[in-house]
């Protein structure tokens, strides 16, 4: 039940709510939707979750096939790697481009019912144990033809909103020459932007190397090409998840904890830095693969370290923007402004939490950054903690809270519970601590990931017996993380058909300190980026795509067939 | 709390995430150096 604008007239003339434009009204209807879908797989990949540590912690021999357990993990990852991101960025994208510049998309639906035909399409094969590849496109695994046109309906589908934001962008900016475009805009169209050229690899993989095998056109596939292109979308990708988070950071958190944006040009800083500095550097995912030469996977190692300087400022930008808060509430000296702020809130209790996980995260990502790391860790448990921790932990946890805090403005109820909701988002965070931490610990001490069951080990028991506790802990951080994603559902169902109307429902993002009247070009447009990206792009993937089409492949199928 | 302490507190460095990042880029430091220290001489992890 979103409002309509004739809805939202209707309680304007009862209440003080703001009325909502034909524009706003759309673009609440299709947010509501996109983020329905991706909720509705968050629940249900959780509890897949679950079962996938029970099932590899040998303690339930009864649950224990290795089948179902891959269908699972692969499954798993889909909805929430994939569906809950790809629906939440297009939900809230579309959101924001109605309540910020209003502007109607021109395929809102059709990206909304293309991504979701193709989800459905990939569920078939993986609920059915047909698309057990572990959610990644690294051949030679292959899995059913269904997986992958659904896969790259999903991508198709969201560049319909890639499209639409860019061009919504473009619009305004005609329509306001000099003006800075709002930084909410801006971020998310360099978000449209980044996915736009990162999905371009696993693209080019599925189209021209993995359907024409799977369909039997071609024989046999490239393999160093295809990782090659699926390198490409690996590691951008994560940031496609992440810069929502970091936009909620950014824009809605200094005003619910009470203050204001610390710079906004920061904030773009960052932004433009995440977008070229993300995507050329997937390398780093091949260390030990030996089809690039040592000195690409340099290159990409140092794009790599670069990567924690948008992180640095963003973690100074929006800790000094509550810094500024807390203040502003009245705290004291060096610390006080912490104990200050309204832990009850829930965006503000979730948006501490999320820092504090990417402390420890982007700790772990420059250590996996190094060669010499990766390669010691490579293929053990460190890496799923990692990204469990990085994605799951600080990346859905403003998900959820920024849910929190739309539900109430799109369906015109109020939050049913925010104690419910305070509840939640401490258990989600001390679940995703209990279960990641004893999971690096597991990596460190050598066990490998993407095992089914610990008992395979059993030829191996000093191993064995050392994972033993850490699989305890982690099936109880598991727990947590599930009734945690159970009591979000609930209370964002709850809150959907609330009697109660909320009290404000009127969008309004965080101003800056200092809001800027003009910004340089590079601060407030795409071209540039986009160019460098081009240039960039060429300098690290060029040669290490180009060299395949002269190698000596055994029937090597290039580009198609 | 008057317009101007506002001001004031808009204007004024935020000394406690400095201190805050200062203490965190330490602690990254010898976290970093300390995991190279324990686990790097035992080689990749079988």
């Amino acid at each position: 039940m979103s409002i309509t604008a004739e809805h939202a007239a209707s309680l304007a003339a009862t209440s003080s709510r703001p009325a909502v434009t034909a524009v706003q009204a759309y673009g609440n209807k299709l947010g509501l939707w996109n983020m329905w879908v991706a909720f509705a797989a968050l629940a249900l990949g959780l509890p897949m979750g679950l079962f996938q540590a029970a099932e590899r912690s040998g303690f339930f021999p009864g649950i224990e096939n290795t089948a179902v357990y891959f269908a699972s993990t692969s499954t798993h990852g889909v909805l929430l790697a994939f569906v809950l991101t790809t629906f939440f960025a297009m939900g809230w994208g579309y959101h924001t481009m109605a309540h910020s510049v209003n502007k109607k998309p021109f395929f809102g639906w059709t990206s909304f019912w293309v991504s979701l035909v193709g989800t459905v399409m990939a569920a078939i094969p993986l609920l059915t144990g047909y698309a057990s590849v572990l959610y990644t496109f690294y051949p030679p695994e292959f899995a059913h033809p269904s997986f992958y046109l659904g896969a790259t309906l999903l991508v198709v589908g969201s560049w319909f909103w890639v499209a639409d934001m860019i061009i919504a962008f473009v619009q305004w900016k005609k329509e306001n020459p000099g003006k800075p475009v709002p930084l909410v805009m801006f971020m998310f169209t360099m978000t449209a932007l980044l996915w736009g050229w990162t999905s371009l690899g696993v693209a080019s993989e599925a189209v021209f190397q993995l359907l024409p095998v799977v369909f039997g056109i071609a024989p046999t596939i490239d393999v160093g090409l295809a990782r090659t292109l699926f390198s490409w979308t690996l590691h951008a990708i994560v940031y496609f998840w992440l810069m929502p988070a970091y936009i909620a950071m950014y824009v809605i958190l200094p005003k619910e904890a009470g203050g204001k944006l610390f710079s906004d040009e920061f904030a773009r800083i960052a932004f433009v830095l995440l977008f070229i500095f993300s995507v050329p550097i997937g390398f780093h995912h091949l260390y030990v693969d030996p089809q690039q030469a040592a000195g690409w996977k340099l290159l990409h190692m140092f794009g790599t370290f670069m990567v924690a300087v948008p992180t640095f400022l963003t973690g100074f930008t929006v800790l000094a923007s509550m810094e500024i808060a807390g203040r502003l509430r009245g705290g004291k000296g060096l610390f006080g402004w912490i104990g200050a702020l309204d832990w009850n809130n829930p965006f503000v209790l979730g948006g501490g939490l999320a820092l504090l996980m990417l402390t420890v995260g982007g700790w772990g990502g420059v250590l996996n950054a190094a060669y010499t790391w990766d390669v010691m860790v490579h293929n053990t448990q460190w890496i799923t903690g990692h990204f469990h921790l990085i994605f799951g932990g600080t990346t859905v946890i403003m998900y959820l809270v920024a849910a929190y805090w739309l539900w109430p403005k799109i369906t015109g109820n109020a939050l049913f519970s925010r104690a419910l909701a305070v509840w939640q988002l401490w258990l989600y965070f001390i679940g995703m601590v209990v279960l990641t931490a004893p999971w690096h610990v597991l990596g460190l001490i050598g066990q490998p990931r993407r095992v089914s069951t610990t008992d395979q080990y059993a030829a191996f028991p000093e191993y064995a017996q050392m994972w033993g506790i850490y699989e305890a802990i982690m099936i109880v951080g598991a727990v947590m993380l599930v009734v945690s994603g159970f009591m979000f559902v609930y209370n964002l169902f709850m809150t959907h058909f609330n009697k109660v109307p909320a009290a404000d429902t009127k969008v309004e993002y965080a101003v800056a300190i200092h809001e800027p009247m003009r910004l340089p070009n590079v601060l407030n447009s795409l071209a540039f980026w986009n160019w460098a990206m081009l240039a960039y792009m060429i300098l690290s993937y060029g040669y290490p795509i180009v060299q395949f089409f002269f190698m000596e492949g055994h029937h090597t199928i290039p580009w198609g067939v | 709390m008057t317009p101007e302490e506002e001001k004031k507190i808009l204007a004024t460095s935020p000394i406690g995430t400095w201190v805050i990042l200062a203490i965190y880029s330490v602690l990254f430091t010898l976290g970093w150096l300390g995991m190279y220290a324990l686990f790097l001489s035992h080689g990749p992890v079988h």
